[in-house]
């Protein structure tokens, strides 16, 4: 216990539940799953758009090729000593639509025993320099298994990656150069 | 596998079985290969369908909807196979239906898809287990069921315990889809044990467990809801569930939190023990009951679950929880071979053994569904050991009801 609480620092950020859930994270998850024909969702200053399904003449489009963004539900994630992490099971974001967290699933054989925790977003790397497109996490298994599990409704816990306190300002998120 | 040989050995000291031993080794071949499938199922599922970008909305969505429907379709799926004339046709179209839903799985996770796969499932599961017991009852004689329905829990488990490892194996070195195509694809040694078994030697009566009275034919569930070792016999198996059905996943969060290097090989050693236990105590289980009778041995199994349940909640050490999941073995293995054993011996000569046997599989399935959710209310409010422990009072409970209250129910010998 004592350290992974030295190692961890664990925020609480209370985030609008329902708003956030239910509103915010699916309609950002269902952009997110065809990156190629659809604004990122990363460097969002506005609000995430519910809906863009198909793009009629006329419309402003960007196409982002597959080193520029990639859809993260269901996306394996590594440490950065590449232990098994679990996958991205959901995404929490803020008022403005910053993602603040991501769940992550957890844990397990075959199903029992995973359990669903928020890490900080700005812990994920999304390039990695250099080897493999793995997302990974600055954090590790131990400091993850005594995380409290996320529920929703609920007050967010956030595991933070040691000194990565401070929540990275939207538009910068590494992606690809 | 040198293990069993030894086993059947001490078997044929005894006067043999009623059937031919082709019939009977395809038997237990039909119970191994569709443990296997089933273990492909369940829990895991969610774990696919969370790699396929699935939102955690439409797979629990997906799952509630598979569980309604198996709950749904336990007594009609009974009074189904009791009216059956065939219970090996049964079977095989039961079989078929499950590898067809994991061929679906594995080739388009879609949600319409899916649930229609999930639902099939389902449907075909309500029929398996039924049909399975109804094979075994028309198999052998009376004095004998007791036997063969060790056999039976037998292979299930040995079933249920390979294709565990071996799937978390395929998962790990292929893919979660690889997974699905191996389900499939075991339905097919499934049908081939199961053709096995010489339609001739299943007798039609046994199977439902006597002849039909067509002078008093009433409803198919006359003589269940009166029934009244029955009715205690179905209260303690909710009861069972109940506290049964969530120890193992709390005891897999608690290993996820106590334990990061080894979590995941202890959760799946926690999975496979009492697999092996069931495997090899099952047939005892079996040959004690036609001895001792049925009491002595339901009492056991329902010892072991409170005393599982206070060792969960006051042991530290997840390496300690693996050695307390032999006690799931015990009572695994006791319910196994009890369960469609005492349906048998109350429901004698009545014809409506497989509808009774699915209206206390449905009453346990509730337990079931609702205990999780409870289970869960008390460990997010007061902790692992609270929960730990409101399961081990209500094990108690059915244990106590099981000892004031459920007769021997072992027929005369004649």
């Amino acid at each position: 216990m004592r350290p992974v609480r030295r190692a961890a620092f664990v925020a609480i950020i209370v985030v609008a539940g329902g708003l956030a859930l239910t509103g915010g994270a699916p309609a950002w998850a269902q952009a997110s799953s065809s990156p190629a024909t659809q604004t990122p969702p990363a460097p969002a200053s506005k609000a995430p758009t519910p809906e863009v399904p198909t793009i009629p003449p006329g419309t402003a489009a960007a196409v982002l090729t597959k080193n520029k963004a990639q859809a993260i539900l269901g996306q394996p994630i590594v440490s950065t000593k590449g232990e098994n992490m679990g996958r991205i099971v959901d995404v929490i974001v803020d008022k403005q639509g910053t993602p603040r967290a991501a769940i992550i699933d957890f844990g397990g054989f075959l199903g029992v025993g995973s359990r669903k925790i928020a890490v900080d977003w700005g812990a994920l790397n999304f390039s990695p320099t250099g080897k493999s497109e793995r997302i990974t996490l600055d954090l590790t298994r131990d400091q993850l298994k005594s995380a409290p599990e996320y529920e929703k409704g609920k007050p967010v816990v956030v595991v933070e990656a040691k000194g990565k306190t401070q929540p990275m300002p939207s538009g910068e998120y590494p992606l690809d150069e | 596998m040198h293990a069993y040989d030894k086993r059947e050995l001490t078997v044929h000291d005894r006067p043999p079985l009623s059937s031919s031993s082709r019939s009977q080794r395809g038997l237990d071949g039909f119970n191994f290969f569709i443990a296997n499938v089933q273990t492909g199922f369940g829990p895991f599922i969610a774990v696919y369908l969370t790699a396929q970008a699935w939102t955690q909305i439409d797979i629990g969505f997906v799952l509630t909807v598979s569980a309604i429907t198996a709950l749904a379709f336990q007594v009609p799926a009974g009074i189904l196979v009791d009216a059956a004339a065939h219970k090996r046709t049964v079977g095989a179209l039961a079989a078929a239906a499950i590898a067809v839903s994991a061929l679906i799985l594995a080739a388009s996770p879609i949600f319409p898809l899916v649930l229609g796969a999930e639902v099939l499932h389902g449907l075909a599961s309500c029929l398996m287990t039924p049909a399975i017991a109804a094979i075994s009852l028309g198999l052998v004689a009376p004095h004998e069921v007791g036997e063969r329905l060790g056999r039976n829990a037998r292979y299930a488990s040995a079933g249920n315990g390979i294709a565990a490892v071996l799937m978390g194996a395929f998962g790990w070195l292929f893919s979660n889809r690889a997974v699905f195509l191996l389900t499939a694809a075991l339905a097919l040694p499934a049908l081939v044990a199961l053709f096995q078994i010489r339609r001739s030697e299943i007798d039609p009566e046994r199977s439902r467990g006597g002849p039909v009275d067509k002078s008093e034919r009433r409803s198919p569930l006359h003589g269940i809801v009166d029934n009244r070792p029955l009715l205690v016999f179905g209260a303690g198996m909710v009861l069972f569930s109940l506290a049964n059905t969530p120890m193992l996943p709390l005891a897999g969060g608690i290993m996820t939190m106590r334990s990061s290097q080894w979590a995941t090989v202890l959760i799946a050693a926690c999975i496979v023990v009492p697999q092996i236990c069931a495997a090899i105590i099952s047939p005892w289980i079996g040959r004690q009951s036609e001895i001792w009778g049925r009491r002595p041995l339901l009492i056991l199994g329902f010892a072991a679950l409170p005393i599982r349940g206070i060792l969960f909640a006051v042991l530290a050490s997840p390496y300690a929880f693996v050695a307390v999941q032999v006690l799931d073995g015990v009572s695994a293995a006791v319910l196994g071979v009890m369960l469609p054993l005492i349906v048998a011996d109350v429901m004698h000569g009545t014809g409506r053994y497989n509808a009774a046997l699915g209206t206390v599989a449905f009453a346990a399935a509730i337990g079931a569904s609702l205990s999780t959710a409870l289970a869960g209310y008390i460990q997010d409010r007061w902790g692992y050991a609270a929960a730990f422990l409101s399961l081990a009072g209500v094990a108690l409970a059915g244990f106590g009801l099981m000892m004031l209250f459920m007769p021997e129910t072992r027929p005369m010998e004649s």
